[in-house]
């Protein structure tokens, strides 16, 4: 309707039936399937390290609580940090290239998993510990079979807000240190002045994002939502 | 046998110090069902609490069988007022965890947890999770977890106050076959008088501000026994006499100043009015 009305000229404002168009073409000649599977494997490399990381400064932070004291504050404010601020950083470190990229991701989505971490096990109610320790569980025990299953509900919640900040951070690194992938697409698109790909190319972030998000996180977050009796019958 | 020793507990904060428990001595005897009463605040729970090692005692000790307590452990199983399930496991499992921490193999403990449930009658809901079951059902589960564990003592905190009279009422039954065939010691704090005297050997009365034991009362009634008996009730009545004098000293630090026990002995109705209008 908006591009019938013809307010705007065909370059800026594409046709629904050019963006299928091009995105046909794109899959036909694999080149939207090559960006796609680079993209998703540099997000997953750069969330699996921003998970391993993450969940580490967050049990650590929580054994020791002089880090808590320290370092809390300061994780708190480099969550309020954008990924894309630390591009500039990560290129002069890293170079162009993948680690940087990489690098951008990991550090956009570990704040925000340490933070639920945190705040997920500061959470577990003093009950269970209680309970646990009349029944002879301690230490690393008591961890395990406790505290990080009372806590898993806000981990996951932490993990998928992690999930759509890696993939920001991927749009980000690959939109401004491009060699290949969707955000490379998108660029490419740009300086075409190809508005269909442009559009084509953020309706496939949008779906994968989706995707992602409702199958993995929301699968994972409804079995245990489902287990803990917090879903309504 | 279990044996407190002039245990104190002091608790401070910025402003004062409230002496929670104040030199209690108390011996229970193996296989002895005692009761805890008291007014509100009278350390009862402290008490349990420093016997199960979940807190420290600011003096004194407690001995079991001649050694001092001085942590939580396996061999003083606390019941809670709240179930206090693990939500993420299956009843059987909640059931199953103290024996799985102890290092017990998969199949015996199994087996005991299934012996434990078919206990408190509820093998048709083992795998089901915590938040399916009712509140009577899920302390019934908390009662077969600490039974699992095979301890010679069994701390109760409380653990029916928070369900319904009828619940508790077959709890009540249930419980006492269970410490009739297990043959456990048992300590139970509680503060409805009708249960401890149902349930006790002893009942143990406290006072609160300082925490002390006031006096102890025997029970030397015929099991299994109901609430509806005559010789129950006179029990009942005379600790009852001993506790109103400590429910109305604590009641008087709480509330205001005017409020009195006595003065609510006639009700007048709102709608008398005294033949105004003849």
């Amino acid at each position: 309707m908006v591009f019938r009305s013809n307010i705007w000229p065909e370059y800026l404002f594409p046709s629904p039936l050019g963006v299928l168009q091009n995105l046909d073409s794109g899959f036909r000649d694999g080149s939207l399937f090559i960006a796609i599977g680079i993209s998703i494997k540099r997000v997953l490399t750069g969330y699996m390290i921003s998970l391993t990381a993450g969940l580490t400064l967050g049990l650590l932070i929580i054994r020791f609580s002089y880090l808590d004291e320290t370092l809390s504050p300061l994780l708190l404010g480099f969550q309020t940090l954008p990924s894309i601020c630390w591009l500039p950083l990560a290129i002069l470190w890293f170079g162009i290239g993948e680690d940087s990229i990489i690098f951008v991701i990991a550090i956009g989505s570990i704040f925000s998993i340490s933070i639920a971490t945190l705040s997920g096990i500061k959470n577990v109610p003093p009950i269970y510990m209680r309970v646990a320790k009349t029944m002879g569980a301690k230490g690393l025990k008591a961890y395990t079979t406790v505290v990080i299953p009372a806590a898993l509900p806000a981990i996951i919640s932490g993990m998928k807000q992690g999930w759509s900040f890696a993939w920001r951070a991927l749009m980000a690194g690959e939109l401004l240190s491009p060699k290949d992938g969707l955000g490379y697409a998108l660029t490419i698109g740009r300086d075409l002045h190809d508005m269909n790909q442009v559009v084509g190319v953020m309706i496939i972030i949008i779906f994968i994002g989706l995707v992602v998000d409702n199958l993995i996180f929301g699968k994972l977050e409804y079995s245990i939502r489902y287990r803990w009796g917090l879903t309504q019958t | 046998m279990l044996k407190i020793e002039g245990v104190n507990k002091v608790f401070t904060n910025n402003y004062a110090a409230a002496n929670t428990l104040d030199n209690v001595d108390l011996t229970v005897v193996d296989g002895e069902f005692v009761s805890l009463v008291g007014p509100s605040g009278c350390g009862k729970s402290t008490l349990l609490n420093i016997i199960a090692g979940l807190e420290r005692a600011s003096g004194g000790r407690v001995l079991k069988k001649g050694t001092e307590i001085k942590d939580a452990g396996p061999d003083r199983v606390v019941m809670f007022q709240e179930a206090a399930l693990f939500p993420w496991l299956k009843v059987l499992d909640n059931v199953e965890y103290g024996m799985k921490i102890a290092g017990m193999p998969k199949q015996k403990r199994k087996e005991k947890a299934w012996h434990y449930l078919k206990m408190v009658h509820l093998t048709r809901f083992a795998s089901s999770y915590p938040h399916e079951l009712s509140g009577g059902m899920r302390q019934r589960v908390a009662l077969a977890r600490a039974l699992a564990m095979d301890s010679d003592i069994l701390l109760m905190d409380e653990p029916f106050a928070s369900l319904d009279s009828q619940t508790r009422s077959i709890l009540h039954t249930e419980l006492q076959q269970i410490w009739r065939t297990t043959g456990k010691t048992i300590v139970f704090v509680t503060h409805n008088v009708e249960e401890a005297v149902l349930l006790a050997d002893r009942v143990v009365v406290m006072t609160a501000n300082p925490g002390r034991i006031k006096k102890e009362f025997r029970v030397q009634l015929a099991r299994p026994r109901d609430l509806e008996n005559v010789d129950l009730a006179f029990v009942v009545s005379q600790i009852m006499q001993e506790l109103k004098e400590e429910v109305e000293k604590v009641a008087k630090a709480e509330y205001d100043s005017d409020w009195s026990l006595e003065k609510s002995t006639f009700l007048p109705s709102p709608n008398n009015n005294m033949g105004n209008g003849i």
